[in-house]
């Protein structure tokens, strides 16, 4: 168990260091540059800013340093945000962000899984269709037009709750629903699908056979077979809810690090950009591990020795 | 089986557990949290997230909203954006014009209680000016003496034109006359900064824990992208009204109209276009409209054939009808524009362009001609690229300068970027038509300067006039501002015959602003500090601060 889980460090190390590399020279590819803007900047101005930022080295210098200070755990000066570093950023912005996707992601699993089960009971029936179509069509319809239609019935015409902004357990009402929404169809589906598959299988028929009640069959037997997509599914998606929802942040102004993603593209605020993308990287690695836990965990076929 | 009994009932619990736990992670998981006083606190949105709040690094409009807030420059604004004396009571100038006496007010302090003299001022300057704080907008100041070189690296901060006269008054020195310094010493680059502090914490003065500035407000919280917080200064030279006041950056104008609307801010800078006629019904009392000083225009690249055919320039000037694009096309209130510097420049008389009040068919006819006599017709039409910044304003003001450019034969289309390339890609001069913009001061020089041959870059598209450059370096030399604005003038009257550009419009601000507040006038440069504002209901009290400011 401690080999695989060194192993797969490694690798993740690996794929960290190619995202980080990647990233770092694409950056640089995009035409414009952190300083260019509506004003433009006298010669010698320029020059004070690229050496006060260490841009005027070559490329190679610049990539070096970034690594060697992002080994330390430094990330860098933000060039947008100037009175702020990329570790500042990351640590007023990580937990609006941490709030908004967690919100979003228990919301999602506990609504979708009992949506879910209740619709697969009785495939095909009335109950079924119908929860199955409201699932669908909550999925068909993006964020970006579910969140300001949330913004105007609740808050400009009933006035109920704030329409964007922090301060309060209510600013995060609007946001976390309209996040959690697509992902709670997504849950009701999956988990509907596999548990009418899990029902059918072998180990099911005997555990009926040998008389167990229905209760301990969907816990002990069916739901951790049905569970499996699931899990697989959380991984990715609560790495990209915790680190921030680019579309939600923005519309209700919400201050999380998937704003800072946009913002600092369009700034070629490279160090932000980066360190958003180490954050993400890392989230993305540390769940996709622990599915593959859970998974040996919850099916013991795939334990590993 | 219900789905409430039997073996459904492991699941609520589950559902249950899990609220429960979304309950605790709200809970748990920190947040900025809202300040106790939020009765008195002034809601404002601000255009977008500040980059810095260092007066000396800052570089966007909406950064100077703020730091108006924040310091006292040596000039500073009335409520009407007039200037008027600040940090310096009254000040003089040689006759020469290079050399400016500041006299400082005597109970100038720091939020922190220590006093602010002339050393402050000659500190600032020097800093704005050393290449180690890498100020972008350090050039504001070049006509100090010197300061170039300084910039450069070349000399050290000390050569700078700056001195101090025992702790209450100032010299500045000039390379060259500037009768509009005192309008220049209102933006921040010419703010002071705590050098006491500076030298204590370094570049982290400017957390809210290490803030020290002698305006009408301090900083007291800073949340990126979610707000600024700035708490009444105990030590400014007179109290203000309203103690609390929080900045909201807003990205888009949908969520900013739709945060006024459920009262959650009390003033925003700008709405949807789309909404105004809404505003106007619901919101009479509202309603702020106000020009601003800026132009849009259009500019050739002079340097790409057949856009240094004057012929070319002034047959599509001729067609573009800008009482079309503000009453027709945009509908927000912007005025149409027929001269590169805005009429409302206070003591100046722009030269308009030659065909301003041509009637258009007129204007069409001879377009016609003199493209076909640069040698374009039916056979052989002018073609061309038009490029615009990404958005939905630039996209309908640009697609409908291409349809009156089809009325004479012109094919062209339309090529949009973010602003950020549209603009890098301007001065490098990659491009045939652009659409491009100017928010300046209230002086023509600002933008007339951007047709100068020599001033680099930002004359996108490289027009050079000798005659034009001649008169505008006869205008630099003027110490005299009436007789300096002659002459620029002069220089415009030249250039117009020449269509380097086509003046588009000047943009007109859509406001709402909380009938709650007073004190609120609408003005030329858009500015509004807080210190001037107070809650209708608030009004004794006002009256109380009036008094004591009077004595």
């Amino acid at each position: 168990m401690s080999g695989y889980l060194a192993e797969r460090s490694l690798f993740a190390l690996i794929t960290l260091l190619f995202v980080v590399t990647a990233v770092f020279f694409l950056l640089r590819l995009a035409p414009g540059g952190p300083f260019d803007g509506e004003r433009a900047l006298p010669p010698e101005i320029e020059a004070n800013l690229k050496a006060v930022y260490h841009l005027d080295a070559p490329l190679h210098h610049q990539y070096i340093r970034y690594l060697g200070r992002l080994v330390q755990g430094d990330l860098g000066p933000s060039f947008r945000q100037k009175d702020f570093s990329v570790n500042d950023l990351i640590r007023l912005g990580l937990p609006t962000s941490l709030r908004l996707g967690l919100s979003a992601l228990v919301v999602a699993v506990a609504l979708g899984m009992v949506i879910g089960i209740a619709a697969a009971r009785q495939p095909g029936s009335a109950a079924d269709i119908l929860l199955m179509a409201v699932n669908n069509i909550s999925l068909a319809i993006p964020t970006i037009i579910v969140a300001p239609l949330l913004v105007l019935v609740f808050a400009v015409t009933l006035s109920w709750l704030p329409a964007g902004g922090i301060g309060s357990v209510q600013h995060f009402v609007l946001p976390v629903t309209a996040l959690a929404l697509p992902y709670t169809a997504a849950i009701a589906r999956l988990i509907r699908g596999s548990m009418v598959e899990a029902q059918t299988q072998p180990h099911i028929t005997t555990a009926r056979a040998k008389g167990l009640n229905e209760t301990r069959i969907i816990l002990r037997h069916t739901l951790p077979l049905a569970a499996l997509p699931v899990i697989s599914f959380l991984g990715p998606t609560a790495a990209g809810l915790v680190t921030g929802s680019v579309v939600v942040e923005q519309i209700f102004d919400l201050p999380g690090i998937g704003r800072y993603f946009v913002q600092g593209a369009l700034a070629r605020d490279y160090t932000l950009v980066m360190g958003v993308v180490v954050v993400y990287s890392l989230a993305i690695l540390t769940f996709n591990l622990l599915v593959d836990l859970t998974y040996g965990w919850l099916d013991p076929r795939l334990r590993v020795g | 089986m219900t789905l409430f009994g039997g073996p459904f009932r492991w699941m609520w619990y589950l559902s249950g557990t899990l609220l429960i736990g979304w309950a605790v992670t709200l809970a748990v998981v920190p947040a900025a949290r809202a300040s106790s006083d939020q009765a008195q606190t002034l809601h404002l949105a601000n255009a977008g997230e500040p980059q810095t709040l260092d007066p000396h690094r800052y570089n966007l409009r909406l950064e100077e909203t703020l730091l108006n807030d924040l310091f006292l420059g040596l000039t500073t604004f009335n409520p009407a954006g007039q200037i008027v004396p600040g940090a310096a009571m009254r000040w003089q100038t040689s006759k020469d014009g290079l050399t400016w006496t500041f006299e400082l007010r005597r109970d100038l302090k720091w939020s922190d209680g220590k006093a602010l003299t002339a050393n402050d001022f000659v500190y600032s300057f020097r800093r704005l000016l050393d290449p180690k704080t890498a100020a972008s907008l350090a050039y504001f100041m070049y006509m100090l003496d010197n300061a170039p070189a300084v910039n450069r690296g070349e000399l050290p901060p000390s050569a700078l034109g700056v001195a101090a006269d025992g702790p209450y008054r100032l010299i500045l020195t000039l390379s060259r006359p500037y009768p509009y310094l005192a309008e220049r010493l209102l933006y921040p680059t010419a703010f002071p900064v705590p050098a006491h502090q500076i030298d204590a914490v370094g570049d982290a003065w400017v957390k809210p824990e290490n803030w020290v500035s002698n305006g009408a407000y301090t900083l007291q919280a800073w949340q990126p992208n979610a707000f600024v917080h700035l708490r009444a200064n105990p030590e400014f030279i007179s109290p203000v009204p309203i103690r609390n006041v929080r900045y909201h950056p807003v990205v888009n104008e949908q969520s900013a109209y739709n945060r006024f609307r459920n009262k959650e801010l009390h003033a925003i800078g700008s709405f949807p276009a789309g909404e105004l006629e809404t505003a106007r019904r619901q919101y009479p009392d509202s309603l702020r409209m106000s020009d601003l000083l800026s132009m849009m225009y259009l500019v050739f690249n002079t340097r790409h054939p057949p856009f240094n055919d004057v012929r070319v320039r002034q047959a599509l000037s001729l067609a573009v009808d800008q009482h079309t694009l503000t009453e027709k096309v945009l509908r927000s209130g912007n005025r149409p524009a027929h001269s590169f510097a805005p009429t409302l420049i206070e003591g100046y008389t722009p030269a308009k362009i030659p065909h301003f009040n041509q009637p258009y068919a007129q204007r069409i006819t001879r377009a016609k001609q003199l493209l076909a006599q640069a040698g374009f017709d039916q056979n052989n039409p002018l073609k061309l690229v038009l490029r615009h910044v990404a958005g939905i304003e630039g996209k309908k003001v640009n697609l409908a300068v291409l349809g009156m450019w089809r009325q004479i034969g012109v094919q062209g289309v339309l090529q949009q970027a973010e602003l950020r390339n549209h603009f890098a890609d301007l001065r490098q001069g990659n491009f045939q038509v652009a659409w491009a913009g100017w928010v300046g001061e209230n002086n023509p020089e600002h933008y007339l300067t951007l047709l100068k041959s020599d001033i680099g870059n930002v004359n996108y598209g490289r027009f050079t006039n000798e005659e034009f450059d001649n008169h505008i370096r006869a205008a630099q030399r003027e110490a005299d501002l009436i007789k300096r604005n002659r002459q620029l003038h002069i220089a415009e009257a030249a250039v117009v015959h020449h269509y380097p550009v086509i003046p588009l419009y000047t943009v007109t601000v859509r406001r709402l602003v909380s009938p709650k507040l007073k004190g609120w006038v609408e003005n030329g440069r858009d500015i509004h500090p807080s210190r001037y504002l107070s809650w209708q209901d608030q009004l004794a009290l006002n009256h109380n601060v009036n008094v004591r400011l009077s004595r």
